[in-house]
């Protein structure tokens, strides 16, 4: 399956970007015709075809080196002395392999390029269904991103505090204050499965910055377009090294993990998604909170017509 | 008159004693809340240290269990330093006994002890209990154990202490850190850049945010350090948390009527080493010629072990803790080693009658009786909400060895597991049981059995465990919001975390007031998969009373609850 995907990907490459040789790093896209900044980053890798668990954590490492580099480097959203906040989809209590949590090598990556672009500090830290500890831990996101020199920070459940984010359908909701008092978030989704949404990807991340949100289920659509407004999304990296193509998100079953060894980082938080939504395998009709959000002016579905650049990473 | 030497006053040894006290009862605390900081196997067997020490437990999971815990067997360490040097355990190392004893020094800034502290007859109390109690654990019951001090203290620690002292703690330091800043309608900090035109107008510090700034600048890196490190899992609250405290605080006021009143007259481990400590090799002396009687030693005895001014001694009462050598001004006291069969005229013996111990033994079976006098204890109902931890024993199995001392519910790393107060009968009282609504089975744990010191949760590895049904969840259709109300949520589906779910949806076409036909995914429930973790219940989105819940129907422990056929055996059973 992800096999055909590639050639695909490989098609379209050499489509837009003219003759590409196999392999070699490149830029493609509309972007470098037009002087735009580059809106949209696609690295995929087109490497050894079948990476062993060691190789695709280097590899993910160069995805997300490339995924921003492609958009101007992580200079343009972080300035010296800026705090950071990471925000990874840490909502489980399951390992790297079983692609219920962001890539630990992603966010660890990350948070290695916001320090070299001048970041005072970097917090990382979700909101996790399950036991935060059991999940920070399995994950491996807490030790990545220790390692890397960011503040794991576990979230205090008193700490809520109820935000008027003046939505459509949410009024007001619980929202981490430390969150928002940070100058900048990366929002770092796994492409995944999602028995509801259908896909849970950049938009459902900003779940982990709320609490009581069981009440979204009900309205998907208009609950993930009134938090995303409100938090106002400026850089959002998809980590879809693995992703979970059923029994998401909570996942658990190898057979259902497919290897797509892509990053993607956009400045548009619906395109992103749009993309995520294919990397699973899905459609966009299949996800109509993708759809809803661009109605609600949040962004492009299409992310093709946005300044792009697609990178074949080796 | 014979002429003996004068004792050596030993105050030191008595600082040494009350140093050794404090050290482990810190160390106590330490063990029980580095056991709940751990969420990983392999836990290891040296966080239950006290509980290890304990014969009690030992005897009793013997006589009601017929079981032999290997790790138990280390309390027979307690038993040859009882039978060497008398109740040492209880004045140097019990950790609730050295809280009696910090009770009792603080009760003395208010009150001046008048009566005089002498062997009275009612300390035998104890020992009746005790027949009581082990005559309940020949029968299975394990009231023995709920009752035993150390048991008792881990069950107060961590059902009611600790989590006091982390509430107290945690919400000081968020009024601190409140008061510090400066009260403004929250936004993403750098959306403000982004409203050019409209720069949003901060609001100044007030006098209070100011005045709190200094002392935030302190304890908001200590409440970090703590949370991040001490109070790694969220503050966990149990039910009835208010009883188990109130037990516990009537035992420490005892201490204004008498000194160490439960380590005198109540206690049961007290009672246990007070038999094996009959006759010590370690004994008091007193030299009589150079005795005055003026009982300075007898108002310092911690066990009211003399019977009279000066002389007479019973080593089954004496707690070791040599207040009485110390306190002599005429060197008068001291202790020494002496051959089993010697005979010494002040060395006294408890006169335990042969009829009251019969009678206690009989009392106790009697009160066992009627503890179950309950329908459950018949094992042909089952209570709903008796969920029990993965790898519990069949119900009589497992009372015959919990001890109720709470280990697997501090170790809980959702807090799920509560003390029960009715559900078990009250012969089950304070043992755990699964509250899916304040929090579910973690799929990938095993933790309670691996720290469950006696057994009654079996030890399993994490895939064993999750082939293990606690229970069965059950929808409430009258609350269920697809089906009473015609919306779409299925939260209990998102949340379940069977990589094959238990819960499945079918679209159905529901018709709202209006007569409009819309279509929503009603939940189902798969009988077959559903292991009764209670993610679901924990994650409802009605918080009053969930309507989906889990209860104890189906579970593997006990075939009589369980309402469904077993599925057809995939194998030819009769071997053909």
């Amino acid at each position: 399956m992800h096999c055909q995907s590639r050639r695909e990907f490989m098609a379209r490459s050499a489509a837009t970007a003219g003759a590409m040789a196999l392999g070699a790093s490149g830029f493609s896209g509309a972007a470098l015709a037009q002087d735009k900044p580059v809106e949209m980053t696609i690295a995929k890798w087109a490497g050894v075809p079948k990476p062993t668990d060691e190789q695709i954590k280097q590899i993910a490492v160069k995805l997300t080196e490339q995924a921003i580099e492609g958009l101007g480097g992580m200079k343009r959203f972080v300035k010296q002395g800026d705090v950071v906040w990471v925000k990874p989809n840490i909502a489980w209590d399951r390992t790297p392999e079983q692609a219920a949590n962001t890539n630990p090598e992603v966010v660890s990556t990350l948070i290695r390029l916001c320090f070299e672009a001048g970041a005072k500090r970097v917090k990382v830290g979700d909101n996790p269904v399950h036991q935060a500890k059991k999940s920070y831990e399995a994950s491996g996101i807490a030790a990545a991103a220790k390692a890397a020199g960011a503040e794991v920070v576990y979230l205090d459940k008193e700490r809520f505090k109820e935000v008027d984010i003046k939505g459509q359908r949410v009024k007001s909701i619980p929202i981490y204050p430390d969150m928002l008092d940070v100058d900048l978030m990366i929002n770092v989704p796994i492409a995944k499965h999602h028995v509801l949404a259908t896909a849970t990807l950049a938009m459902k991340n900003y779940m982990g910055v709320i609490e009581n949100r069981r009440v979204f289920h009900q309205d998907f659509n208009t609950c993930l377009s009134d938090i995303t407004r409100f938090m106002r999304p400026r850089l959002s990296v998809l980590d879809a090294v693995r992703v979970l193509v059923a029994s998401g998100p909570t996942g658990g079953r190898l057979e259902d993990v497919r290897l797509k060894l892509t990053v993607a980082a956009s400045t548009d938080i619906v395109a992103l998604d749009a993309l995520g939504v294919e990397l699973i395998d899905r459609k966009l009709d299949d996800v109509p909170h993708v759809p809803a959000a661009e109605k609600n002016g949040l962004g492009k579905t299409n992310y093709r017509s946005l300044a792009l650049r697609e990178i074949a990473v080796s | 008159m014979t002429r003996g030497r004068r004792w050596p006053r030993n105050w030191r040894t008595v600082g040494v004693r009350r140093g050794v006290q404090i050290a482990l009862l810190l160390l106590f605390f330490a063990l029980l809340i580095l056991a709940g900081g751990v969420l990983r196997e392999g836990q290891s067997s040296w966080l239950k240290l006290f509980f290890l020490l304990d014969p009690l437990i030992l005897l009793s999971t013997l006589l009601a269990a017929g079981a032999v815990p290997k790790l138990l067997l280390l309390s027979l360490v307690t038993v040859a330093l009882t039978i060497m040097l008398g109740r040492v355990f209880c004045g140097w190392a019990c950790p609730l006994g050295t809280i009696h004893d910090l009770t009792g020094r603080l009760l003395d800034w208010f009150q001046r002890r008048t009566q005089r502290d002498h062997w009275s007859a009612w300390q035998k109390t104890k020992y009746y209990l005790l027949a009581a109690f082990l005559a309940m654990a020949l029968l299975g019951g394990h009231w023995v154990a709920i009752w035993d001090p150390l048991v008792l203290l881990y069950r107060t620690t961590t059902v009611a202490l600790w989590p006091a002292a982390q509430l107290s703690i945690e919400h000081t330091a968020a009024a601190v850190r409140e008061a510090a800043v400066v009260d403004q309608p929250l936004r993403p900090k750098w959306a403000e850049e982004d409203a050019a035109g409209q720069v949003q107008q901060q609001s100044s510090a007030t006098l209070k945010n100011r005045l709190a700034r200094p002392v935030a600048a302190v304890t908001n890196p200590v409440h970090r350090f703590l949370k991040d490190n001490i109070f790694v899992v969220q503050r966990q609250s149990f039910l009835g948390a208010g009883l188990i405290a109130t037990v516990f605080v009537v035992l420490l006021g005892l201490n204004a009527v008498r000194r160490r009143f439960w380590c005198r007259y109540l206690c049961p481990l007290g009672a246990l080493l007070g038999l094996l400590a009959w006759r010590p090799l370690l004994r008091r002396k007193t030299q009589e010629q150079y005795c005055n009687q003026c009982d300075l030693c007898g108002q310092a005895c911690h066990g009211a072990a003399s019977t009279a001014a000066g002389s007479g001694w019973k080593p089954s009462e004496c707690l070791g803790c040599l207040n009485c050598t110390a306190s002599c001004n005429r060197q008068a006291l001291g202790f020494t080693l002496v051959w089993p069969w010697r005979h010494q005229p002040q060395v006294e013996t408890v006169d335990l009658r042969r009829r009251a111990l019969l009678g206690s033994a009989v009392g106790g079976v009697a009160a066992l009786a009627v503890m179950r006098v309950a329908p459950q204890a018949r094992q042909t109902v089952f209570h709903p909400q008796l969920i029990r931890p993965p790898g519990a024993l069949p119900e009589p199995e497992f009372l015959a060895r919990c001890t109720a001392c709470g280990l697997c519910m501090k170790v809980c790393p959702t807090g799920g597991l509560q003390p029960t107060l009715s559900e078990a009968g009250l012969e089950g009282i304070w043992t755990p049981r699964l509250v899916p609504q304040i929090g579910y089975c973690q799929y990938s744990c095993n933790l309670c059995g691996q720290v469950c010191p006696t057994g009654a949760i079996q030890p399993l590895s994490i895939e064993e465990k999750q082939q293990v049904r606690i229970g069965l969840a059950f929808f409430d259709v009258t609350r269920c919001i697809p089906y009473a109300y015609g919306r779409d949520c299925t939260v209990c589906w998102e949340v379940c975390p069977l990589p094959e779910k238990a819960i499945y949806t079918e679209k159905v076409t529901v018709v709202d007031r209006h007569g409009n036909a819309t279509e929503v995914m009603q939940p189902r429930i798969d009988i077959e998969k559903c292991i009764g973790c209670g993610n679901c219940e924990h994650d409802c989105v009605f918080r009053d009373r969930p309507a989906i819940r889990v209860q104890s129907a189906n579970e593997t422990r006990h075939r009589k609850n369980q309402p469904e056929l077993a599925p057809p055996a995939s194998t030819d059973p009769y071997g053909s």
